[in-house]
């Protein structure tokens, strides 16, 4: 949450020599964040980041108070001279003997919805603009100026950080023309309430509402009033309406209507109760004055649990535990003290008694560690090394960490690219791959039908590479590492590591790839290739152009031509099953230091001949030492094969009876 | 000996090569020269000394001849012409994806100082990402981590089937997996529904995990510290502000000086356009909360923790290099991009 308030509106409550910048250099460093200062007029506005979990500085005054404790520990002067938290004091008003006309009838269902529940009517208002200072200061904090009346409301919201209502009093006046009815319940499911704003909201239930006795709704309480209800140009009796909510209630309006207001975001957090006095004091005091406002009834005030103190304990040493750094009981203390924490030290111990406003962020003693050493500045805090300690890490995570990065800078050297896919697939690329969507987790709340669904293989993803990249370059050789997510019954998917390969050049391209990765680079021998029917590749592969791959009896992949397209070839690869393939160093081969005999011999290659079978025939001589393809014209296949004997010179008349065998 | 007319033969000749052929054909190893001197043995000692040094003259004669010649059709020759600017022979290039590179140097930077890089599940129950960390269901901190839904049935133990919105499940996975100490770095990938220039629905986060007796706040800001030296440069320089998160207490937020006004936040007396006033937003860091070591079934009055999250994609985009205004090009398999790399 963000929040705009100017220099000279701290100034109201703040008395300091630090400039606006070293206001916001020095808050920035121990509380909350001053993202920006600009100068307009004669002021400087700052732009202020909250800190989530501290939604009492979410006020001018609430930057005061940090600031008043911040500052000094920077060498600045700085002090509260102005606190309406103990200024504004409800005996104030009740002390003043106006007659009081008009009355409310307050019935609340419900203790759980709302822990404070003030409200005043006021007469003899007069709607104008709002003085200028008003103006001025809600322009800097970005929000629209309309009336006197509703400028109050929200300054009052942005000065203490407590939203308020005001209601046009005569607009859901009773019958009897001096009373008003409110009846605060839970709203009823499909209830419809038409907001300020002029939108219809149908309700979802359980929300907090505030029914004028004659079955209309007037207020959805702590999100936006009723249209019904709302300032006018001409009101001139209006209730100044100030309460604090039960959070969840609100947040669950919002988050179930989707419907977010400023004075909602403050109600979520969860308010102080006892701001809400000062609130509601400070509200009549400048309804008076800028808008003749009178009292006009009783000041309404049901708070049926005030604040008890929190008290937490802590050892004076587990701040040095956790800061790292010798820290004094006394800086300890006076750090506390200048945050508003009461304390009394006992022996090792502190007793810290939390103040009101901090009641909903503070309860363990990693708390007060935490306010303790951003005052002290963790600019202070020495950069120190972790003690060292010996952690090993698994096997499994070390080898497939490392063989990817094998594998990802092999593929790059021979030339592919590697690219990173999202995870999710659209229904319409599975489909095209005539996958079931069945077979695949499908995200609920998708952003868009492109990231649908959790992918089973990599291959449809780096298939839309080739695709989306045709035109832009003429060879594309892509490859990606990544999980494919299995479904299981009952469980979290198998999460299975793959390496895909898409090529759009040829099938031996893509052969030569595989075979220069896994023997070359991976030490993986032999690899045998088999044609098989595996059931969830052959959706993919054109018939009799796509094989298996094996170590010995493990699976590894598939390889092949697609189906679909012209001129694409693809492979996949279980990573585990390369990994646990994997070598670091082949088998070494002593030298031959006896003469190799080189013999070219073509043959001509048909559906009785192939690679393969000569391979075989010529593997049964003890002296092969190699086979080297030579070139293929048409169906004539030339290779040359290497005839060495390990003991002796072999002579060529005997590699020539060798090759005749082939 | 006199019927030898090397004299004009050398002066006819009209290349290198021809000189190179006489060069052989007298002084070479089987020459004329040597087949002279060969025959001396057959003469008596006074001639041999006279013949001998007549050979001889003849033969620097022949070695001035030949130098002079060679000299002469050199500097006339036209030089065959040598282009050194000329390109080397291509090899094929390919590339890796740049986050590879970023995520192997973040990885490397911390098994140095003994984090090991663990991997735990992408696909999460919520009790994992949420629960374990602190947020009760409910719980508005959720809203930060904006979330995947699965469509599985709810598991009655841990929850809904999510996409983990960030890696700090990976806490309490590593807690019960090992028992402290714990030094550990996850990099994983992490979802969030969020789609536009600067957010992309998956996207990487790597986070550190340190548990231990004795950890305090000065061990968290050390090994910050130490990784952006490391990773963006000596210069570099980090400062802790307040945050809040709420699996750790105190919680911070890091930033880094930034690399183009040197932390100044202007340059030459104009604002920076990088950064804020000399800062740049890094990471979110803290003490691990004691009830996430609870979870963890770890002893707070024992142990003491801190642990932070980084986007590696963050990292990467603050380094000089790598200048992209939309993020979205990361995952968009743009062949013109990737093969840049």
């Amino acid at each position: 949450m963000k929040i705009k308030i100017t220099y000279n509106w701290l100034l109201d409550f703040l008395e300091t020599d630090a400039s606006p910048f070293e206001i916001q250099k020095y808050l920035s460093l121990a509380g909350p964040s001053i993202e920006r200062v600009e100068k307009i007029g004669n002021d400087y506005v700052f732009d202020i980041e909250i800190i989530s979990n501290r939604i009492d500085t979410a006020s001018t005054f609430g930057i005061a108070q940090e600031a008043a404790a911040i500052l000094p520990f920077f060498g600045k002067k700085a002090k509260i001279k102005f606190n309406p938290l103990k200024e504004y004091k409800l005996s104030q008003i009740i002390k003043n003997k106006t007659p009081r006309k008009s009355g409310l009838k307050i019935k609340i269902k419900d203790k759980n919805l709302c822990s404070r529940f003030t409200a005043v009517i006021l007469d003899d208002v007069k709607i104008a603009p709002s003085p200028s200072f008003i103006q001025n200061r809600l322009k800097a904090a970005g929000i629209k100026v309309i009336n006197n009346v509703v400028d109050i409301s929200n300054y009052l919201m942005l000065t203490l950080g407590q939203p308020t209502h005001v209601f046009d009093f005569d607009r859901i006046v009773n019958s009897d023309g001096k009373s008003v009815t409110m009846i605060m319940r839970q709203s009823k499911k499909g209830e419809k309430i038409v907001t300020l704003d002029e939108n219809e909201l149908q309700l979802p239930g359980g929300d907090i509402v505030i029914e004028d006795g004659k079955g209309r709704l007037i207020d959805l309480c702590g999100v936006m009033g009723g249209l019904n209800s709302c300032i006018t140009g001409n009101s001139k009796r209006i209730i100044l309406f100030v309460q604090t909510y039960n959070k969840q209630k609100i947040r669950r309006t919002t988050m179930l209507t989707g419907f977010r207001t400023i004075a909602s975001t403050y109600f979520e957090k969860g308010l102080d109760e006892e701001r809400v006095e000062a609130a509601l004091v400070f509200g009549i005091k400048l309804l008076e004055k800028y808008a003749f406002a009178k009292i006009d009834s009783y000041v309404y005030d049901i708070y049926p649990s005030s604040y008890q103190k929190k008290l937490i304990e802590v050892n004076f040493n587990f701040f040095e535990k956790i800061m790292g750094v010798k820290i004094s009981a006394n800086q300890i203390v006076q750090i506390l003290n200048a945050l508003g924490f009461e304390t009394k030290e006992e022996k090792d111990k502190l007793k810290v008694y939390v103040p009101h406003f901090r009641k909903y962020d503070i309860s363990i003693p990693e708390d007060l560690v935490e306010e303790v050493a951003r005052i002290y500045g963790y600019n202070n805090l020495p950069a120190n090394f972790c003690p060292p300690a010996q952690i090993f890490q698994p096997e499994e995570f070390e080898k497939t960490f490392k063989i990817i990065s094998k594998i990802k800078h092999c593929l790059k050297h021979l030339g592919l690219n590697e690219v990173i896919n999202y995870s999710m697939i659209s229904k319409n690329l599975i489909d095209e791959w005539e996958l079931d969507v069945k077979d695949h987790l499908k995200i609920k709340n998708a952003i868009s039908q492109e990231i649908e669904y959790l992918r089973t293989s990599l291959l449809p993803s780096l298939y839309k590479n080739i695709k989306d990249n045709e035109g832009k370059k003429e060879t594309l050789k892509f490859f990606e590492i990544a999980k494919v997510y299995l479904p299981k019954i009952d469980s979290l998917p198998d999460e299975k590591y793959r390496l895909g390969i898409a090529v759009n050049t040829d099938y031996f391209d893509l052969k030569g790839i595989i075979k220069s990765l896994l023997v070359d680079e991976l030490n993986i021998s032999p690899i045998s290739l088999k044609k098989n029917e595996n059931d969830f590749y052959y959706k993919f592969y054109k018939n009799d152009r796509w094989f298996s791959i094996f170590s010995h009896q493990n699976f590894l992949g598939v390889f092949g031509q697609i189906k679909k397209g012209s001129n694409i070839f693809f492979a996949e690869f279980d990573l585990l099953s390369i990994i646990d393939c994997y070598k670091l160093l082949p088998k070494y081969q002593p030298i031959n230091s006896y003469a190799i005999i080189k013999l070219d011999k073509t043959f001509e290659i048909g559906p009785n001949l192939n690679f393969e079978n000569i391979q075989n025939r010529a593997c049964k001589s003890q002296y092969l030492y190699k086979i080297e393809f030579i070139s293929l014209f048409k169906n004539r296949l030339t290779l040359r094969f290497y005839y060495s004997a390990n003991d002796r010179n072999l002579t060529e008349e005997e590699a020539k009876k060798e090759l005749e065998k082939v | 000996m006199d019927d030898l007319n090397y004299r004009e033969e050398i002066n006819k000749a009209g290349s290198i090569d021809e000189i190179e052929n006489l060069r052989i054909k007298y002084l070479g190893r089987k020459g004329l020269i040597n087949q002279l001197f060969q025959q001396i043995k057959n003469l008596s000692q006074d001639q041999k000394k006279e013949t001998g040094l007549k050979i001889n003259e003849i033969k620097k004669e022949i070695e001035k001849l030949l130098s002079v010649k060679r000299l002469e059709l050199e500097k006339n020759k036209k030089e065959e012409f040598f282009d050194p600017t000329l390109p080397g022979k291509s090899y094929p290039k390919g590339s890796l994806h740049p986050l590879t590179y970023v995520i192997e140097e973040i990885a490397g930077i911390f098994q140095k100082i003994g984090f090991i890089r663990v991997s735990y599940p992408e696909v999460e129950w919520e009790y994992f990402s949420f629960e374990a960390l602190n947020m009760p269901k409910g719980h508005p901190a959720r809203d930060d981590f904006e979330t995947f839904f699965i469509d599985f049935p709810e598991n009655k133990k841990y929850g809904k089937m999510i996409l983990s919105p960030h890696t700090s499940s990976g806490q309490n996975r590593e807690m019960s997996r090992i028992k402290p100490p714990i030094r550990m770095i996850n990099i994983a990938k992490t979802y969030r529904p969020n789609w536009d220039a600067t957010h992309t629905p998956m996207f990487h986060q790597f986070e550190g995990l340190c548990i231990d007796k004795n950890i305090n706040i000065t061990h968290l800001k050390g090994t910050i510290n130490y990784f952006v030296k490391q990773f963006f440069g000596k210069k570099r320089t980090i400062r802790l502000r307040p945050a809040h998160f709420q699996f750790t207490e105190p919680s911070f937020e890091v930033d880094v000086s930034c690399g183009i006004c040197e932390g100044k936040g202007e340059i030459k007396g104009k604002k920076c356009r990088v950064c804020k006033s000399g800062w740049l937003e890094l990471a979110g860091a803290g003490m691990v909360h004691p009830n996430v070591l609870r979870m963890g079934k770890v002893d707070p009055s024992i142990y003491t923790g801190w642990a932070f999250g980084f986007g590696p994609e963050r990292c990467m985009m603050m380094r000089e290099e790598m200048k992209i205004d939309d993020i979205r090009i990361l995952y968009s398999g743009d062949i013109r991009f990737l093969e840049q790399f």
